[in-house]
């Protein structure tokens, strides 16, 4: 992955985007009092893409959602919809169709009602016209036989049913979710994923959702908007995201099982280029150590990043340097088993294929190849990667 | 309740004799109102009486002030509560959706420290407040006081009700396009309308039985049942079969109205007032 990707993320809805984005946010900051919600971010967002707002709790992601909903006043900038500047217009006037964490669906209304009230908005509306388009899009997401059932009478999947057929019965111009599927469980879960991710293809829509799930992140996201502290991250799709994170923070965010984080040193002993940690070292190779030593970054602290499934292993030292640990716990997962590591007073997973032979209490030699080690500049979340 | 045989008995024993020491001055009002006024000061009393007699219902019914007086204290009672309802549901939903900006974050504690006034203390002033305006001996004067007192309860319950509804209930409607009053009209009133019912029963029930301010503020011109029943104590004999004739007509609306609300009631009163959640 080169640097230069770094800098001009391509969407991966590119191929939809006319000159002008569908939404575009400007320099949008939101301050509580003292606290800083959310700093200075800037985003386009294209026709038909599924964006994901994705950070830990506190992050920021549900405030920008709020703002571009019109629940929330932005302290600075501008929120564009469709050329529109709506920075100033109540929730009411900007068309837009949103799905809450708690769904938001009416106790006191029949699925059929909630459903047709978003339609119910403009008075006088055609009662037989509503009903047709209602049964049309409760028909799509199969609870035609339900409509008549109060909302305490229905299942969590089939409220989550409802919910989207209530965001599907008007034409917004965008959808906007938050935290939508956090009320099921796992494999509902994954369902509705695969299922919001078809009708947002089907119809062509513009979808953004937020979530503090990584994994759902990657798999429902054309692109990723990954948030920490009220500051933009990274975007990127959850391919650039993964392979390609700009710093620890992403690093340490993105992927199952986590990448492995080590703090290490460069040294530089007599024309040879030295990677150490505290219990072993590594001779670098020459274009890695280059760019390390161009950068002044000889003897600074660094981090180095390793996926779980870029991780080799083998019962006796490798000859080109390896780590020393003993395994831990082994986790079967599927077709794989994920390795947890004892190493000093830290620990590293790997990912190997199934009963690759590794027991509890075994030695394990572990090396990676260095095309796939990431060099952060530093230790805290905010350390740039050097290569 | 206990599984020991022993602990039941002795839950049943102590809830008997509480039922009975409960239930025995209803019984006994009842008793006193068949009586003529020879036998209520019968010693020994009687438990039965032994001239059944309903003239002390015939005084009710046609003795020239109890009628009046039960139409007054329904007209006041009934108006000061549709009135302190609708305030108190207004203000309610202002002060849980928009309370850190209007009131501060004591509001709650504000507006309950209207009731720690005993209503005496207001009692006397409102009198000379209401003669200078000529609001003495009228139903206005009588139910603005009343809503002196309500308003702020009202207010206070309804706020608590709004809390339980959650306030994307409220975001999803504005975001379907729907305006900040007609979300208030289409999601969060019907939402609240078992507290609504519960915060009606409990303002209803303060003006139909209260007393002192009826009897401060009114009596010539208009007069609830409340300041009548001392009438009857007053003179050379305490008419008590006309005391407990007019005491059980008056505890009948309230009580039939809880018996038809309970439910409403005890779901207002206890956690939960949003329906079907």
């Amino acid at each position: 992955m080169q640097a230069s990707t770094l800098q001009h993320p391509v969407p991966a809805a590119a191929a939809v985007v006319g000159p002008e984005p569908l939404i575009r946010i400007e320099g949008v900051s939101k301050r509580f009092h003292e606290t800083i919600a959310l700093e200075a971010v800037d985003l386009d967002i294209p026709n038909g893409e599924m964006l994901i707002l994705l950070g830990p709790s506190g992050s920021g992601k549900t405030t920008l959602l709020r703002i571009i909903a019109g629940l929330e006043s932005a302290t600075e900038g501008r929120i564009l919809l469709a050329g529109r500047d709506v920075t100033d217009l109540p929730p009411e006037q900007r068309n837009i169709s949103m799905v809450f964490q708690d769904l938001a669906l009416y106790p006191h209304m029949t699925a059929f009602q909630n459903i047709a009230f978003p339609l119910e908005a403009k008075r006088g509306r055609n009662k037989a016209e509503i009903r047709r388009q209602v049964e049309e899009k409760a028909a799509m997401v199969d609870i035609g036989h339900l409509l008549d059932r109060r909302i305490g009478q229905l299942s969590g999947g089939q409220r989550q049913r409802v919910a989207l057929a209530r965001a599907l019965v008007r034409e917004p111009i965008v959808f906007l979710m938050d935290e939508a599927f956090s009320s099921l469980d796992a494999i509902l879960r994954r369902e509705f994923r695969a299922e919001f991710k078809r009708f947002q293809r089907r119809l062509a829509v513009t979808m953004i959702h937020v979530t503090h799930d990584q994994e759902e992140a990657m798999t429902m996201g054309d692109r990723i908007v990954l948030f920490n502290r009220g500051r933009l991250v990274q975007v990127g799709s959850p391919i650039d995201l993964f392979l390609d994170p700009a710093t620890l923070f992403v690093a340490r965010f993105v992927g199952t099982p986590p990448m492995n984080l080590l703090r290490c040193q460069v040294t530089h002993d007599n024309g040879a280029f030295q990677m150490k940690g505290e219990e072993w070292s590594f001779p670098l190779p020459p274009p890695v150590a280059e760019r390390i030593e161009r950068g002044g970054k000889t003897d600074a602290a660094l981090t180095l990043g390793i996926r779980p499934q870029h991780l080799k292993w083998r019962r006796d030292p490798w000859p080109g340097g390896s780590i020393e640990t003993v395994v831990d716990v082994v986790e079967p997962v599927g077709t794989e088993e994920i390795v947890h590591c004892r190493l000093g007073k830290g620990e590293m997973q790997g990912l190997f294929p199934l009963r690759a032979g590794l027991r509890e209490g075994d030695r394990a030699y572990l090396s990676f190849n260095f095309e796939h080690a990431l060099i952060f500049d530093g230790i805290d979340d905010d350390a740039r990667r050097l290569t | 309740m206990s599984r020991l045989p022993v602990g039941r008995w002795l839950v049943w024993a102590f809830l008997s004799v509480f039922t009975v020491l409960t239930l025995f001055p209803i019984y006994w009002a009842i008793n006193t109102s068949f009586k003529s006024p020879v036998e209520v000061y019968a010693q020994p009393p009687t438990f039965i009486p032994r001239d059944f007699t309903t003239a002390a219902y015939r005084w009710v019914l046609d003795g020239g002030k109890a009628m009046p007086a039960f139409r007054d204290s329904a007209i006041v009672s009934l108006s000061a509560t549709v009135l302190a309802v609708t305030i108190g549901t207004l203000a309610g939903y202002a002060f849980s959706r928009f309370g850190p900006q209007v009131g501060g974050d004591r509001l709650a504690f504000w507006l309950l420290t209207t009731r720690m006034t005993p209503p005496i203390v207001a009692a006397l002033p409102l009198f000379f407040l209401f003669q200078d305006i000529g609001l003495v001996d009228t139903y206005q004067g009588l139910i603005l006081a009343y809503l002196a007192f309500n308003v702020p309860l009202a207010t206070w319950m309804m706020r608590s009700f709004f809390n339980d509804v959650p306030r994307s209930y409220e975001e999803a409607a504005y975001l379907d396009g729907y305006s900040l009053f007609r979300t208030f009209y289409r999601v969060t009133l019907p939402l609240v309308m078992p507290g609504i019912v519960a915060t009606s029963i409990l303002v209803w029930i303060f003006s139909w039985n209260e007393f002192l301010l009826a009897l401060v503020l009114s009596g010539r011109e208009i007069s609830p049942f409340p300041p009548l029943l001392p009438t009857l104590a007053s003179g050379y004999q305490i008419q008590w079969n006309n005391i407990t004739a007019l005491s059980l007509f008056a505890v009948i609306p309230p009580v039939l109205i809880i018996v038809l609300f309970r439910q409403h009631l005890v779901r207002g009163l206890s956690l939960g007032a949003v329906a079907n959640r």
